[in-house]
């Protein structure tokens, strides 16, 4: 039987903070064969991508109030020690992002400009700085882009459902989502 | 990597999709199989499995290659995969399509075409099951177009099949009772768990999500769009298994067939309601040409439904059911397939050639890369063509018929054009069209660039 700790990150995200350090924070402070329960006011989909690399498995269900439970079970081989996966920040990006030196709204936007805006922001961009973004979908086609390019990201729904914020990081190397 | 990139092969579903179509066009303006012939001859289904198999199937293929990845935003399990499941898919069409030949008395081989035709269609499918299957696996929960995929995928099974029965009985080779009943009245369960739940029911999902994505509307997942899902799986369900079980156990099979047309069309009707609200709710104010084919060909599925129901009511769908089978596909699923294939090989071709250098030159926007008033004279041509044959099959004018289908080929070549125009860059401005850094990309494949 899988014992879980509870992480509520449901004060950040009303808040309007932005919980991924928190959570991996968590997760890395797991213990072997410990598993993780997660209460957040959405679905919180990018992240069992994240959590699915380093071994774990979900199950979400809705509990009420639009808000969720999600059970991260580790598999045979969870990443007990909380290693970030191959595709996620480095360390000294980890959880402690600056804050975004430039900012658009590209929700009303018709496809592809949004990306077409934000691989040009890049472009004018020093290394380290952040851009943030919000979009009305999750953009697919952006990532592979930014990947090639070598910035990071981190994105998510907003806990209205309908926004998609993304923050960029210039050369921070791959990216993680939360 | 999360996110979806372009699919290598593709473009090869795209062009043997559309040769499929000009062929299966062809065959019908020079009086080809079904009217000249009775609508079971052997040339009649040389025709309406070019058109199923050849032209809708590899397109559905091709495309959810590309848009399954979008759908359920991880990358595809295996980008190359599609290409040997290509050749297997059209290896088996044309063993098929040589199969029906020879039970007309053309082809006078006595190759064993159907069981080859068996084995490669099979294969394909299974193919096609894992890769799709393997993508989706890996990003549940499912998002609600990927479960029409996935149900789609069920049905395209059945198809299959109920098909590989038929083929199997008519060569020889299975000689079982049950079976053999199957061939004789199973065809109408092939043909709807076909055009109905394979084809229609994979269109519906990925519509949902590409017209919000080309709309700018909202993304549904509301009540009654998971009505849509569960009614069509309940119809399905009814097909199939009642279908099957009602021939090999002496049920009534009209009794299945009313029974899933029922739930069928209500699963259409809240779909069309979805689809007015998604037009409704949508910030972009234009319109693009494959939103507005996209609208005929749903205004063409409504046409087709009501036809069925006067023929119902009139008790003449039995001697009139081509013409319906025939505005269904055409109108609906061709003009759909159509439509979002102008959008999707101009998306796909941009994406490919100026995604590496965005941001860091001046590149052509989407748009630039067509000439919609061009194209859409192509398109009205061949909704119109399409009517003109219905009407004719309906007041039995085979000569009318013909010619309508010549207008349909026309068109159809016409609007080929435009997509080749497009995938060459021939439409961008020269300036623009291929600055340092981009390279012209290949008609048939897509090249993944590494950098």
């Amino acid at each position: 039987m899988t014992e879980f700790v509870d992480l509520d990150v449901r004060p950040t995200l009303r808040a309007g903070g932005e919980p991924f350090g928190e959570i991996l924070g968590a997760v890395k402070a797991l213990k072997p064969g410990q598993g993780l329960r997660l209460y957040a006011t959405f679905e919180p989909v990018p992240l069992f991508h994240v959590l699915g690399s380093k071994g774990f498995s979900h199950e979400a269900r809705e509990i009420g109030g639009g808000d969720w439970e999600v059970l991260f079970t580790p598999g045979p081989g969870a990443v007990a020690d909380g290693e970030l996966p191959v595709a996620a920040a480095t360390p000294a990006s980890d959880g402690e992002w600056p804050a975004p030196v430039q900012q658009m709204d590209n929700r009303d936007l018709e496809p592809p400009e949004p990306m077409v805006r934000i691989l040009a922001a890049t472009e004018t961009m020093a290394k380290g700085e952040v851009l943030q973004a919000l979009l009305c979908r999750e953009p697919i086609f952006l990532f592979p882009e930014l990947a090639k390019r070598g910035h990071g990201w981190r994105g998510a729904f907003e806990p209205d459902g309908t926004t998609y914020k993304v923050l960029i990081r210039i050369g921070a190397a791959a990216g993680a989502t939360a | 990597m999360i996110g979806a990139t372009l699919s290598r092969w593709t473009m090869s579903y795209f062009a043997a999709a559309l040769i499929a179509l000009i062929a299966a066009e062809g065959l019908m303006a020079a009086g080809f199989g079904f009217p000249a012939a009775p609508i079971e001859a052997p040339e009649t289904l040389v025709v309406v499995h070019l058109v199923a198999i050849g032209w809708l199937g590899l397109l559905m293929c091709g495309a959810l290659f590309q848009f399954v990845p979008v759908l359920v935003a991880r990358p595809i399990h295996d980008n190359a995969l599609p290409l040997p499941t290509l050749v297997c898919l059209v290896g088996g069409l044309a063993m098929l399509l040589l199969g029906f030949l020879q039970l007309a008395g053309r082809v006078t081989h006595g190759l064993p075409f159907f069981p080859a035709a068996v084995g490669l269609l099979v294969i394909g499918f299974i193919l096609v099951a894992w890769n799709l299957g393997r993508t989706m696996w890996a990003a549940r929960p499912l998002t609600l177009a990927a479960r029409f995929v996935t149900v789609g995928l069920v049905a395209f099974g059945a198809t299959v099949a109920l098909g590989s029965v038929f083929a199997l009985v008519l060569d020889g080779i299975a000689t079982a009772g049950p079976l053999v009943d199957l061939t004789t009245l199973g065809i109408p369960v092939h043909a709807a768990a076909g055009l109905g739940g394979w084809l229609t029911l994979t269109a519906i999902g990925v519509s949902y999500r590409l017209l919000a994505m080309f709309m700018l509307a909202p993304e549904l997942d509301r009540i009654s769009s998971r009505a849509v899902l569960w009614l069509g799986t309940a119809a399905l369900a009814v097909l199939i298994i009642g279908g099957v079980v009602a021939i090999c156990h002496g049920g009534s099979l009209p009794l299945a067939l009313s029974a899933a047309g029922l739930l069928a069309a209500a699963s259409l009707g809240l779909y069309g309601n979805d689809i007015l609200y998604l037009y409704r709710a949508r910030k972009r104010r234009k319109i693009e040409l494959n939103s507005r084919m996209a609208g005929a060909a749903l205004i063409s599925l409504a046409v087709c439904i009501a036809l069925a129901v006067v023929l119902i009511v009139l008790g003449r769908l039995g001697e009139q059911i081509g013409a319906v089978v025939f505005l269904f596909s055409f109108g609906w699923l061709t003009g759909l397939g159509l439509g979002k294939l102008y959008k999707i090989v101009a998306f796909v071709t941009w994406l490919e050639t100026y995604g590496p250098v965005l941001g860091k030159t001046p590149t052509p926007r989407v748009q630039d890369l067509v000439v919609e008033p061009r194209a859409i004279k192509w398109f009205w041509l061949y909704f119109a063509a399409v009517y003109v044959a219905t009407a004719a099959l309906i007041a039995d004018t085979p000569l009318i018929t013909r010619l309508a289908a010549s207008a349909m080929l026309i068109a159809t070549c016409g609007i080929v054009a435009q997509l080749v125009r497009t995938r060459c860059l021939l439409d961008v401005v020269d300036k623009l069209r291929l600055p340092a850094g981009v390279r012209r990309p290949q008609l048939l494949y897509a090249t993944p660039r590494q950098t």
